[in-house]
């Protein structure tokens, strides 16, 4: 869903919440829609859905979600039960963990890749 | 039986012939019924108590934004406390252009001419907040300054940047960012936190930084200001607020900006 910029502007266009820039979050964030973040957020993240991590945001967490977009800084375990797209702005100190990846040509990553399968519905029915 | 209750502020002089002309319109659509004029020193929730236990259809507020909003008060409170108060219907009939937004949102048309959004009887069940023991239909506001929010207990915001706070359940009159959809109908209350970082040099060009949560519970504190609701009413902090379990019924027009 995040293969190219304009597949990344229809996943946004319901979102459940935005952390704009001049937000700090403190504590667990965990919500069930799509999540917009352009601010700080210490402690966790969590969503069922998409989470955009815009360039400017810088987040000291464990992140877990289905489909990630990553622009800013993370400090933390990553966790992506499908797509994980990391762009050139982004910086990543913390190990990941998903099922596909694509990392753009500058994006700094300090920490181990581990890709896993991802158990799709007709596999988890049997 | 439709009941008619006039704010005090009605019976000026200069909405005489406005009122004159309002009965005169109630009349030929054949919606005639009670009228309840409320002084300075009146209780419109005792006034809604006894014409709802009389057997009222429908309570109509001929008046603005202040009334209306002590009416969904009044009616909701009264569901909560007895389960026998159906789902009685709010129609206003604003007086005045100046302090009727809701009216406005509603797509309710001023004075004679909402006689016939009444008779037309368009009904919309609606979420309401609830702030402490208050009641509200659009928003709640404070400023961002010495403001600590607090959200289902999980997790707090800090605000860097100056700027206002809505707890919005009907989004009247503020832009949502495009991704948001807000209604009062969703069961659900959001946080829109509006800020813009102070620039004297730039003081026209700074652009507003807009954040928006979902929530069902939040804490606000706040020691210096208090929470405004409806545009009309000021709670001093610490405050609780959540969706209501009461909904309200409203009498609405076509031209509802929902």
């Amino acid at each position: 869903m995040f293969n190219n910029k304009e597949d990344v502007n229809v996943s946004v266009k319901d979102a459940e919440t935005i952390i704009g820039p001049s937000i700090k979050i403190k504590g667990n964030f965990h919500g069930q829609g799509n999540m917009i973040i352009e601010g700080i957020v210490e402690g966790s993240v969590k969503t069922m859905n998409r989470l955009l991590i815009r360039d400017k945001a810088k987040i000291t967490a464990s992140i877990e979600a289905k489909e990630v977009r990553v622009g800013g800084e993370v400090q933390g375990h990553i966790k992506v039960g499908g797509y994980l797209e990391i762009t050139s702005t982004a910086k990543i100190f913390g190990d990941i963990e998903t099922s596909e990846i694509s990392i753009e040509r500058g994006a700094i990553i300090n920490g181990k890749i581990n890709m896993i399968k991802e158990v799709k519905n007709s596999e988890k029915k049997q | 039986m439709n009941i008619y209750i006039y704010d005090s502020y009605v019976g000026h002089k200069k909405y005489q012939s406005k009122i004159a002309k309002i009965e005169t319109r109630i009349t030929d659509l054949g919606l005639n019924g009670k009228i309840i004029r409320l002084g300075v020193m009146s209780s419109i929730y005792n006034s809604i108590e006894g014409e709802v236990q009389k057997g009222a259809k429908n309570i109509i507020i001929v008046g603005n934004n202040n009334l209306f909003a002590q009416a969904i008060n009044s009616v909701a409170k009264l569901k909560s406390l007895h389960t026998t108060v159906g789902d009685i219907p709010l129609g206003l009939i604003p007086i005045g252009k100046k302090y009727n937004s809701i009216a406005e949102y509603l797509g309710i048309d001023y004075e004679e001419n909402a006689c016939d959004i009444i008779a037309a009887r368009r009904i919309k069940e609606l979420d309401l907040g609830m702030i402490n023991k208050y009641y509200f239909l659009t928003q709640a506001t404070i400023p961002t300054k010495e403001t600590i929010i607090e959200i289902d207990k999980n997790y707090s915001i800090n605000i860097t940047e100056p700027g206002e706070i809505i707890i919005v359940n009907l989004p009247m009159g503020i832009e949502l960012p495009n991704e948001i959809k807000a209604n009062a109908q969703d069961g659900t209350l959001e946080l829109f936190i509006k800020t813009k970082k102070l620039n004297k040099l730039l003081l026209n060009k700074n652009k507003e930084n807009k954040s928006v949560f979902s929530f069902k519970e939040l804490q606000i504190t706040n020691p210096k200001y208090p929470v405004i609701i409806d545009n009309s009413l000021k709670i001093n902090t610490p405050v609780i607020i959540k969706i209501a379990k009461e909904k309200i019924n409203l009498i609405v027009g076509k031209g509802r900006n929902f």
